[in-house]
């Protein structure tokens, strides 16, 4: 009679396209136009970033490789600015500045905040209190002051130092994500079966309840990263970010601002790529969010 | 699962003839700290189970048979806490172990499944893998628990072990998602497999296949199984013998044909009445126990049947019963006992199964 039976389970049909959780998610967000435009974008960004490396048409540092202010033109795509340097060449090192600071930050931030989220979520008590008031606390502060006093403290500016400065500012919205979906995870039967199954902790954490909070952490770290970008941005643009002649696409715009008259380009061309690059993240987040909502099958 | 295998499942229990028990649970105790007050859920609860045996722990939502369940394996939810009482495993008290020695027991000595086989495994994790994790908590190389695995889901009888091994569990019909549950329970070869209503969630004839899946399983690999249900008609498709929960308190317990063909707990007899029967005739109405389970916060003074006890007298209402030997392997805590009932009470003509009503003892006379 078991035979029989069993027979009559297997024939039950599974649908193929629910071969994956992440292949159907793979498949909605390919339906999202704007997600894959953003996406096709910052893989676009990503390889210039990466060019950048090794090559740039002029030095992004070399003054005078054209007449200072001289606009767009087929030598000098994006112009040049007041020291005569190619602005193309300091846009695409831009890039490669911003994508470092933007990943760097949300790498840190994944560093600390899922770990300390997941064993705030899980273990609750002392530990979760501390967790908590710590989050409050940061969000207390304005982060801008926390920011620039942390450049200021940190000595010598430099890009690892303003990764740091801006991920100290940035780390309480994924611990607190965390924790929530762990506070809601550890409820489920799954974590007592794996309990009940001899599981340690720790593998419990990473093991069963991180990989079911994916979804959301990866949302929230691609919403994260056009933040941190534009952060970074804001304090080169007051001069505190990345040290001269490093171009940022903020302090490019903070140089250029004094000759917008005359010469537009300077600010428009790293300007447009920063508005580019964070509507990017934020349509290819949105799309994620959408994709890997499991509310949202479609 | 008719007379027949009934009767060789006893023939076979009566000449195992065990001494020695596996577990002894002595005088359990679990409390939630609510708002409200202290309930408790598990009240003195003791009993043995012996190597291979079958042993069902029947009663109604709230009875406290999951939470006896999961106060043996020390996974009281919060707010939770075993207050009293003593778990031995081959002689160690399970209840004074730290958590690292508990976690050692934990799947590889005495393993659990749950009701819902949807919600007991993890979604975003490949049915194998997820077997494979329970052995290697347990100290087993990657290769050495891949090969078991498929070898364990065929024993479970999951059709193309070696193609499941890779789908997600919602690829797996629920019939097949219990069997990995199963099949992760036995990874480890446990003494002990605990069954929390592991076919409530399932439709009546995977329900059948799981049952004989387990008894099958028993029976090979001499697991002792542990099965907590509300259904009495599980226990006797299964078990050997019976514990019958009541607020709490292990009521009656004893051999399951036993305990079928003459309970002694008015609650049993109830239970057992209120079972359809195909064979009932047409006039007969199916009979329900009247009245709600209790109040845990609150419980009843007494015997805590006694509110909703057709055959209750007066000691029912202020002296609690305990459980007293009343046939041969057969305990029950009552007063009263079937076996008065019948003779006095008329219990097996009885048609009105109010309170109180064989008995005519009620609260308003009494004051």
């Amino acid at each position: 009679m078991a035979a029989t039976a069993a027979a009559v389970v297997v024939g039950r049909p599974v649908a193929p396209e629910q071969a994956s959780l992440w292949s159907d998610a793979w498949r909605r967000l390919r339906r999202n136009r704007l997600a894959l435009a953003g996406a096709i974008y910052l893989t676009f960004l990503i390889i210039v970033a990466l060019v950048a490396l090794v090559y740039t048409p002029y030095p992004m540092a070399g003054v005078a490789v054209a007449k200072p202010y001289s606009g767009p033109s087929a030598a000098h795509l994006f112009g040049a600015d007041a020291l005569g340097r190619d602005v193309l060449s300091r846009v695409m090192v831009g890039a490669q500045i911003s994508l470092t600071v933007g990943i760097g930050t949300q790498l840190i931030v994944l560093a600390i905040g899922v770990p300390i989220g997941l064993v705030a979520g899980y273990f609750g008590g002392w530990i979760d209190s501390i967790v908590s008031f710590a989050v409050n606390v940061f969000y207390g502060v304005p982060d801008l002051l926390v920011a620039l006093l942390l450049v200021v403290l940190l000595g010598h500016p430099g890009l690892d130092k303003i990764i740091i400065a801006i991920s100290v500012t940035r780390w309480m919205d994924m611990t607190r994500l965390v924790r929530g979906q762990t506070l809601a995870l550890r409820e489920r039967e799954f974590i007592e079966a794996a309990r009940a199954a001899g599981a340690k902790p720790l593998k419990i954490l990473f093991g069963h309840i991180f990989p079911n909070a994916l979804g959301p952490v990866i949302v929230q770290a691609t919403f994260g990263v056009p933040a941190a970008i534009l952060f970074e941005a804001f304090l080169s643009f007051l001069g505190l970010g990345v040290p001269p002649p490093q171009p940022s696409w903020g302090s490019m715009a903070a140089d250029g601002l004094a000759a917008i008259r005359i010469a537009p380009h300077i600010v428009v061309a790293p300007s447009i790529a920063l508005s580019l690059t964070l509507m990017a993240f934020n349509f290819l987040g949105d799309g994620l969010r959408d994709a890997l909502d499991p509310r949202s099958r479609r | 699962m008719g007379c027949a295998t009934r009767s060789t499942r006893a023939r076979v229990a009566r000449e195992k003839s065990l001494p020695t028990p596996i577990l002894q649970v002595r005088d359990l105790r679990t409390q939630f700290a609510t708002d409200g007050g202290t309930v408790t859920a598990v009240d003195g609860v003791s009993f043995d189970l012996y190597p291979g045996e079958s042993l069902g722990i029947v009663g109604e939502s709230g009875s406290g048979k999951s939470m006896t369940a999961l106060s043996i394996l020390r996974l009281v939810p919060d707010p939770g806490r075993i207050v009293g009482g003593q778990v031995l495993f081959h002689d160690q008290d399970l209840l004074q172990l730290t958590g690292e020695e508990i976690r050692e027991i934990r799947g590889r000595d005495i393993a659990m499944i749950f009701q819902d086989p949807q919600s007991s495994l993890n979604p975003v994790l490949r049915t194998g893998f997820q077997v494979d994790e329970a052995m290697l908590a347990h100290g087993k190389s990657k290769g050495e628990a891949r090969a078991r695995t498929v070898e364990l889901l065929k024993k479970v009888r999951i059709p193309a072990a070696e193609s499941r091994y890779k789908d997600f569990p919602h690829q797996l019909s629920g019939g097949m998602r219990q069997r990995a549950m199963i099949a992760m329970g036995l990874s480890n070869a446990p003494s002990i497999l605990i069954a929390d209503e592991p076919t409530t969630a399932l439709d009546v004839t995977v329900q059948a296949q799981i049952l004989e899946l387990l008894a099958d399983l028993n029976r090979e690999l001499g697991t002792a199984i542990v099965m907590i249900t509300h259904n009495m008609g599980v226990v006797a498709g299964l078990c050997e013998r019976v514990l019958v929960m009541y607020a709490g308190e292990i009521v009656e317990q004893g051999p399951v044909e036993q305990i079928f063909e003459n309970p002694q707990h008015p609650y049993t007899w109830s239970l057992l009445k209120s079972i359809p029967r195909v064979d009932a005739l047409r006039h007969e109405r199916l009979r329900s126990i009247e009245g709600l389970a209790p109040d845990l916060l609150h419980p009843p003074l007494g015997c805590r049947f006694h509110p909703r006890c057709p055959f209750r007298i007066e000691k029912c209402f202020h002296d609690h019963p305990h459980l007293e030997h009343v046939a041969a392997g057969q305990q029950a805590a009552c007063w009263v006992t079937m076996e008065r009932a019948r003779k006095e009470m008329g219990a097996d003509q009885l048609i009105d199964i109010r309170p109180g009503a064989a008995s005519g003892v009620h609260p308003g006379e009494l004051l």
